[in-house]
């Protein structure tokens, strides 16, 4: 398929209807409607399902139905309209049940702004929703990769039963780059063995959050958090960026990854080795990684859209090895390259390695 | 008695940013004209608000004012309320704010009859959001979240204010700002939950003024607002929508004054005596 300008909200909805999305529930809100918009039309040119709901908290209930029934099925909204979804969420992840939510990620807290941001960052890796568990979270940095990681998510999802977040940003949605989308794939041809779907001639199929003897429940979160470490051991994922040398550390998922490739470039011609760890997965995270890394580089920053919420757990993965620098910008902020570029230096200064 | 205060002097010096010809104008200059008849002190009002272009309104108004959580405006102004019982509390909103995502708390703020003027700005669409489907837009409407038509019909809210038993309940069109003014007034006097539905076009996403102005005519001379059946049935003609006031109903005890009835039944106590009972 030849490569082609395309908007990342209406890349990663077209990426969802090629990879065999069967049904999609939404509720307007910028900056990410015009997913909603495109699968308007598109999922009933194809006959399958779409659905304007009338909140958010109706569209994950809906997305909730239609996943126990084996469909494949996702939402997408943007951090007002996440939260609401919360409750869902937590009853998905009680269910195992595969589920898809892209979050495109805008400044906050409260309304904020429709501004890009990466400010749900402790939301979407750590409580999504009450009760323990953690989804699956992918961080795409370009239209591209968010097409990839639209078949990568439905996969995971299916593979473990498990709740998939994306977490892009507004800026990720709304600009427009050349990607190439996959071709259009069948449908899958059976529904999965433990979905709801007529007990006629078998024993009925239950998919349940409510367990309410304790013993039960703990054997069911015994069982989660075993799929979880599986996860955790499989699944992480990370670019990494001449490191070889590397004497400092980039870590920056997302549109900050993108500028500190470029922060990394210019740096290097000023003669700074440094390399770059862009997270692919912010959970599970590759903290394992940065701990190795930690053994060779002298000192790490951390460039986000945010206060500073993946620093944490780059902080807990270096463990004290080394020193952390932070540049964040919030509020629909987008860190510059000169302003990064300049934190950079100085932690080179501060370690005896500036050239 | 001092001179009657002017409309514009409710006005902020924040100026509307509504596209030119946008039907809210309309709201705003009616509900400051009504604050000056009734003679309102701008210290004694708080406007409280969803999210939507017609949620915009509590800024260009130099009253108290919240701007709160898309679909949350009537919880919101019922704190409000409960919290400075002596302000008059207005809650705005739009067709999508109130009847879609905050659907599901009508009734209950009917049951209540907390007292609060609710004006919803209907103009059939989500403008914020650039256009989508709302619950009161026509079936079959074409537009970007619908290619191929809406295929869900649209709700009746004055249908459905009457059947949850809203004390007040009025339809007015923007463009008879006059009637529309009139009728705020009496909302505003009224010592409950009133809920008032206004026909405001949305000029940009789905221009309705020639439709509206086709098909609004007001309540015949001979409606008597205390019949909630004839409201009803006049509800039910949606070829005609009627202008006016359908049903009002005076007599009903606002939640404020059932709060306190039923507050005066419990033993009363003094902190003392709580930390008294403590040291036991
Ligand atoms: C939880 C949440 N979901 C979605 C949005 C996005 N949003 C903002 S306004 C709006 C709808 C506005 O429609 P309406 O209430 O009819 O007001 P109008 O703009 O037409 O006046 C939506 C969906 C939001 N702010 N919060
Ligand atoms: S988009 Fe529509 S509702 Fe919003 S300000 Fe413009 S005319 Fe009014
Ligand atoms: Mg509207």
């Amino acid at each position: 398929m030849a490569k082609q300008l395309l908007k990342g909200n209406v890349a990663f909805a077209e990426a969802a209807v090629r990879f065999g999305l069967q049904a999609y529930f939404g509720y307007p809100i910028t900056p990410q409607s015009e997913a909603l918009e495109h699968l308007s039309g598109r999922m009933l040119r194809e006959a399958r399902v779409f659905l304007q709901a009338e909140s958010e908290v109706a569209a994950i209930n809906m997305v909730y139905g239609a996943a126990c029934c084996g469909v494949r099925v996702m939402t997408s909204t943007s951090g007002p309209g996440f939260s609401l979804m919360a409750e869902g969420l937590s009853y998905i992840a009680g269910s195992e049940i595969p589920v898809v939510v892209v979050n495109m990620m805008r400044g906050g807290p409260g309304l904020g702004n429709i501004q890009p941001s990466q400010a749900d960052y402790f939301f979407m890796t750590k409580s999504a929703g009450h009760g323990d568990f953690h989804p699956i979270v992918l961080a795409p940095a370009s239209v591209q990769e968010i097409i990839d990681m639209m078949g990568l998510a439905f996969e995971l999802a299916e593979k473990y039963r498990t709740l998939v977040l994306i977490a892009g940003d507004g800026s990720l949605g709304q600009m427009m780059e050349s990607a190439e989308l996959p071709p259009m794939q069948p449908l899958p041809a059976l529904r999965p063995n433990w979905a709801v779907t007529g007990a006629d001639g078998r024993e009925p199929n239950v998919i349940t959050s409510l367990y309410l003897v304790a013993e039960h429940l703990e054997e069911v979160n015994l069982r989660l958090q075993a799929k979880l470490a599986d996860i955790r051991q499989h699944e992480v994922r990370f670019v990494e960026a001449q490191t070889a040398d590397a004497e400092l550390l980039l870590v920056a998922y997302g549109t900050s990854g993108r500028i500190c490739t470029s922060v990394m470039r210019q740096a290097r011609q000023k003669g700074i080795k440094v390399g770059l760890l862009r997270p692919q997965t912010l959970w599970p995270f590759p903290a394992q990684r940065i701990g190795e890394l930690c053994e060779q580089v002298r000192g790490i920053l951390v460039v986000e859209m945010s206060a500073g919420q993946m620093l944490e757990d780059v902080d807990h993965a270096a463990g004290g090895r080394v020193p952390i620098r932070f540049h964040g910008r919030m509020g629909g902020m987008i860190p510059m390259v000169d302003d990064v570029l300049a934190d950079l230096q100085a932690l080179a200064t501060s370690l005896g390695l500036a050239p | 008695m001092p001179d009657e205060p002017r409309a514009s002097d409710y006005k902020s010096d924040v100026k509307p940013i509504w596209c030119p010809g946008c039907g809210d104008y309309a709201v705003l200059a009616a509900l400051m004209r009504a604050f000056a008849h009734l003679r309102l002190a701008k210290e004694n009002i708080t406007v409280a608000s969803g999210i939507g272009c017609s949620s915009r309104f509590p800024t260009f108004l130099d009253t108290y004012g919240i701007h709160g959580i898309h679909g949350r405006v009537l919880p919101l102004a019922t704190g409000i309320k409960l919290g400075r019982p002596e302000t008059t509390v207005i809650a705005v909103g739009g067709d999508g704010d109130g009847f879609s995502i905050g659907g599901g708390h009508i009734p209950h703020a009917a049951r209540r009859n907390v007292d609060l003027t609710y004006i919803v700005m209907d103009n059939n669409i989500y403008g914020m959001t650039k256009g989508q489907p709302s619950p009161t837009s026509p079936e079959g409407i074409v537009n970007k979240a619908a290619p191929y038509g809406a295929q869900e019909g649209p709700l009746n809210p004055i249908l459905l204010a009457l059947s949850y038993d809203v004390s007040f309940v009025a339809r007015c069109y923007s463009g008879k700002i006059k009637e529309l003014t009139d009728v705020l007034i009496e909302a505003l006097k009224h010592p409950g939950f009133s809920l008032i539905q206004v026909l405001s076009p949305c000029v940009t996403y789905y221009n309705t003024y020639d439709h509206y102005r086709e098909i609004t005519q007001p309540l015949p001379s001979s409606h008597d607002p205390t019949d909630r059946l004839a409201a009803i049935a006049l509800a039910l003609q949606t070829e005609t929508q009627y202008l006016g006031i359908f049903y009002r109903d005076s007599s009903r005890p606002s939640y404020g004054e059932r709060f306190d009835a039923v507050r005066a039944k419990a033993p009363q106590t003094t902190l003392a005596a709580i930390f008294e009972g403590l040291k036991r």
